[in-house]
């Protein structure tokens, strides 16, 4: 039955899926320009499926802040992570995306279709188009213009940050991309009043129109095209673009920055080439994020989404997920987006003790068993067998420890979410002091390479057990 | 030559010949002359010169301080020299930006050991290789066929120098992880990687044992007849220097006070007083 529905939603989507199916059955090269954009496409039409059988308002509209946070982590991950340029102005990106794009529909809404309403089809919305929608209509496609363009200008004003990062070094450019955001957030702040009407606009002049976007007031007109669909769509490509840089020469050439920029250089890499690219590529991610965001339905676009908290929110992500690691930013802006919400449902998280408790029985006497780190084949640099036990016993501290923080409150009657930052600023300082590269470090979830505290773990128990 | 397990380079000369084909190994001197370079009013080096023919295997001493890599930083160009001239085959390298350099054919060594150490060792012999590739951007997000070849050649291209170096069987392990004499010898493979016509190695025994300082002379030796590149290297080890250099160039307070064969060096009155003081 399921399956008849999505059906219905992919078919007109069918042409598209299979091309790339039939290229690949004839082993073309164009498979692989293909089928990240029909994953994209089934992976979207997916989560909008979801939502109009499956999901609550309120729960829908919280998968879709998440995919924005993915989209938004992922590209600062570019930045911070692969060319280790610290950028802490990101949220400067994501508000020019999304007022370039915002004022792109609403005022390109007036000048084609005679209103701002946005002209849903039936991947558009977060609730979906009426009854009897049109498939695609011309709003979605001005829509997936804005989109782009947004992403665009916010590219270029990438590489004009980027710049002085060829001269300034680690807090000096913190400083200036922090300037950036704060100088975007002001020009914002003084932006004219929304034209509401066909009448106002033809008054105004015309060179003021675009501009004319309520600075302090806000923007909330813009059409609410975004949806599941185009956000997880979005998330798809952002994910195997960033993926596929990382696994390339090019990506190679960025991180090797990020290690060590005088080696870099030595070895032939064009360091300030590298770095300016990673600035556009990580501001034209943030700008379609940030152009998703404004047609987001209960949004009202405002100069605070250029500033300094935004971007630290992000930042917390990219950290916390461990820096240079695609998938460990997804995962870490999925649980920051996600846990004020569990914070507000403490019997939730108490449950959490059923997880929590047994990780750290068995993590500690998973550690007892454990060789010490000079025995069997773990004695190479590096090795430890105690590592695996450390990790489960890490994860089973934090997990009882929310759950144990839900109970607190719940019989003091404290509010947990309200101390929402406090708790984010302890999870960073506490894993600045037990794992300063973050959840997964620079590897992604897939890779060997983070599970070698497991095999250390298991094959310096196997030495022992074959000595004794 | 064949492979031997004496050989401190484990693939036979065929083999590496496959490995460096198309990297330009061809005989080009680097030549070396009147360079000034002062810090504040701190004169680091003057007048240095140096003729370096193909695939010679060169030595630069001289008390710590001298100016030793100071000299390496201006042939990279990671500082400009105040004057003087430098030309690798002719074209010169003075204002080309160290990466430019490295493109031209200078590979180098750090004194203070400067690998990528969060990445893998394969991926820091993969990086060396990039400065050679032509894709695109367009062709990262769009993996196209050209793109993929180029990987496909790096990885083999990378991986056949590991083997060559030993350090196959520690590919997958992060650099910062290596025994400290691994870590040399991978910055050698590396700045290999980048095709070079002249490779600096700055103190490359530096903190080895015996046996390892044993094996290294054998590597740099084979490095250089296998790979026809002409090397210049740093060392404080005089078993090292005088065992495996033609010439040397000996520096003392960055002005170069004699240049000549081992054997002529170790007799000179002026670099027996430079080490060991006047009398
Ligand atoms: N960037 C710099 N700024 C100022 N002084 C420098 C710089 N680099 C090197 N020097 C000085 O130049 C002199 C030569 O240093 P160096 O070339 O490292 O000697 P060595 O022969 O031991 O390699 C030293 O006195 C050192 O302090
Ligand atoms: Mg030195």
């Amino acid at each position: 039955m399921t399956a008849l529905v999505i059906w219905q939603f992919l078919w007109p989507f069918g042409l598209i899926i299979l091309v790339p199916v039939v290229l690949g059955a004839i082993g073309g090269s164009a498979w692989r320009v293909f089928w990240p954009l029909a994953l994209a496409l089934v992976v979207g039409v997916l989560m909008q499926h979801q939502v109009r059988t499956n999901m609550d308002a309120y729960s829908s509209k919280q998968i879709l802040d998440v995919g924005i946070a993915i989209i938004l982590a992922v590209s600062l991950t570019i930045v911070n992570g692969f060319t280790g340029q610290f950028s802490i102005g990101h949220a400067g990106f994501l508000a020019v995306g999304g007022y370039v794009a915002g004022s792109i529909t609403y005022y390109g809404s007036f000048a084609l279709f005679g209103s701002a309403g946005a002209t849903l089809g039936t991947m558009s919305g977060l609730y979906g188009a009426k009854e009897g929608a049109a498939f695609v209509t011309g709003g979605e496609g001005l829509f997936l213009f804005a989109l782009l363009a947004g992403g665009l200008i916010a590219a270029l004003l990438g590489v004009v940050v980027g710049l002085p990062s060829l001269r300034l070094r680690g807090d000096y450019l913190a400083i200036v991309t922090l300037g950036f955001g704060e100088i975007v957030r002001v020009l914002i702040q003084q932006t004219p009043q929304v034209l509401m009407s066909k009448d106002a606009i033809a008054a105004a002049k015309p060179l003021s129109v675009p501009l004319s976007v309520g600075g302090s007031l806000g923007f909330g007109n813009v059409p609410k095209y975004t949806s599941l669909f185009w956000v997880y769509a979005a998330v798809v490509l952002t994910l195997i673009f960033a993926y596929r840089l990382k696994q390339s020469s090019t990506g190679r050439a960025m991180l090797s920055i990020r290690e060590d920029e005088i080696a870099a250089e030595a070895m032939g890499v064009k360091t300030t080439y590298y770095k300016v690219w990673g600035f556009a590529i990580a501001a034209f991610f943030a700008g379609i994020a940030g152009g998703l965001y404004a047609h987001t339905i209960g949004i009202s676009l405002s100069p605070v989404d250029a500033g300094f908290q935004k971007s630290f929110d992000i930042i917390i992500m990219v950290v916390l997920g461990g820096l240079g690691s695609i998938s460990g930013a997804a995962i870490a802006a999925a649980i920051v987006t996600y846990l004020p919400e569990l914070l507000r449902t403490p019997d939730t998280l108490m449950k959490f003790a059923v997880v929590g408790v047994p990780m750290l029985v068995i993590g500690g006497a998973l550690l007892a068993m454990a060789g010490k780190p000079d025995q069997g084949p773990g004695k190479k640099r590096g090795h430890d067998p105690r590592a695996f036990p450390r990790a489960v016993i890490g994860l089973g501290v934090i997990i009882t420890g929310l759950s144990i923080l839900a109970f607190v409150a719940k019989r003091f009657g404290i509010n947990l979410s309200d101390y929402r930052l406090i708790l984010f600023a302890l999870a960073l300082i506490v894993m600045m002091i037990t794992r300063p590269q973050g959840l997964l470090g620079v590897r992604e979830l897939w890779d060997g390479a983070l599970y070698r505290p497991l095999r250390d773990f298991f094959s310096a128990r196997r030495a022992e057990g074959g000595a004794a | 030559m064949t492979s031997t397990v004496s050989s401190a380079i484990s693939m036979t000369m065929s083999d590496a010949a496959e490995v460096l084909k198309g990297s330009g190994a061809a005989g080009e001197s680097l030549e070396v002359r009147g360079v000034f370079k002062s810090f504040g009013g701190l004169k680091a080096v003057q007048d240095f010169r140096l003729s370096l023919p193909p695939a010679a295997l060169y030595g630069l001493i001289g008390p710590n301080g001298a100016g030793k890599t100071t000299c390496f930083n201006l042939l990279t160009g990671v500082y400009r020299p105040d004057q003087g001239e430098i030309t690798l085959g002719g074209k010169s390298l003075i204002g080309l930006r160290p990466s430019e350099i490295a493109f031209t054919g200078l590979a180098r060594t750090f004194q203070n050991i400067r690998l990528f150490g969060e990445l893998s060792v394969f991926e820091n012999v993969k990086l060396a290789c990039h400065l050679r590739t032509t894709h695109s951007l367009a062709g990262v997000i769009l993996r196209s066929g050209w793109q993929r070849a180029e990987e496909a050649a790096i990885r083999e291209r990378a991986r056949a120098l590991l083997q060559v170096f030993n350090l196959h069987d520690r590919m997958d392990e992060s650099a910062r992880n290596l025994p400290y004499g691994d870590q040399r010898r991978l910055e050698i493979a590396r700045a290999l990687a980048t095709g070079p016509k002249v490779l600096l190695l700055d103190e490359p025994a530096a903190g080895m044992n015996p046996q390892e300082k044993k094996d290294l002379r054998k590597l740099i030796r084979e490095v250089r007849d296998v790979f026809g590149v002409s090397i210049l290297m740093i060392e404080h080890d005089m078993g090292v220097v005088m065992d495996l250099c033609e010439r040397i160039t000996v520096l003392d307070y960055g002005v170069p006070i004699a240049e000549g064969t081992p054997h002529e060096i170790q007799k000179n009155p002026k670099v027996i007083e430079a080490y060991l003081g006047k009398e």
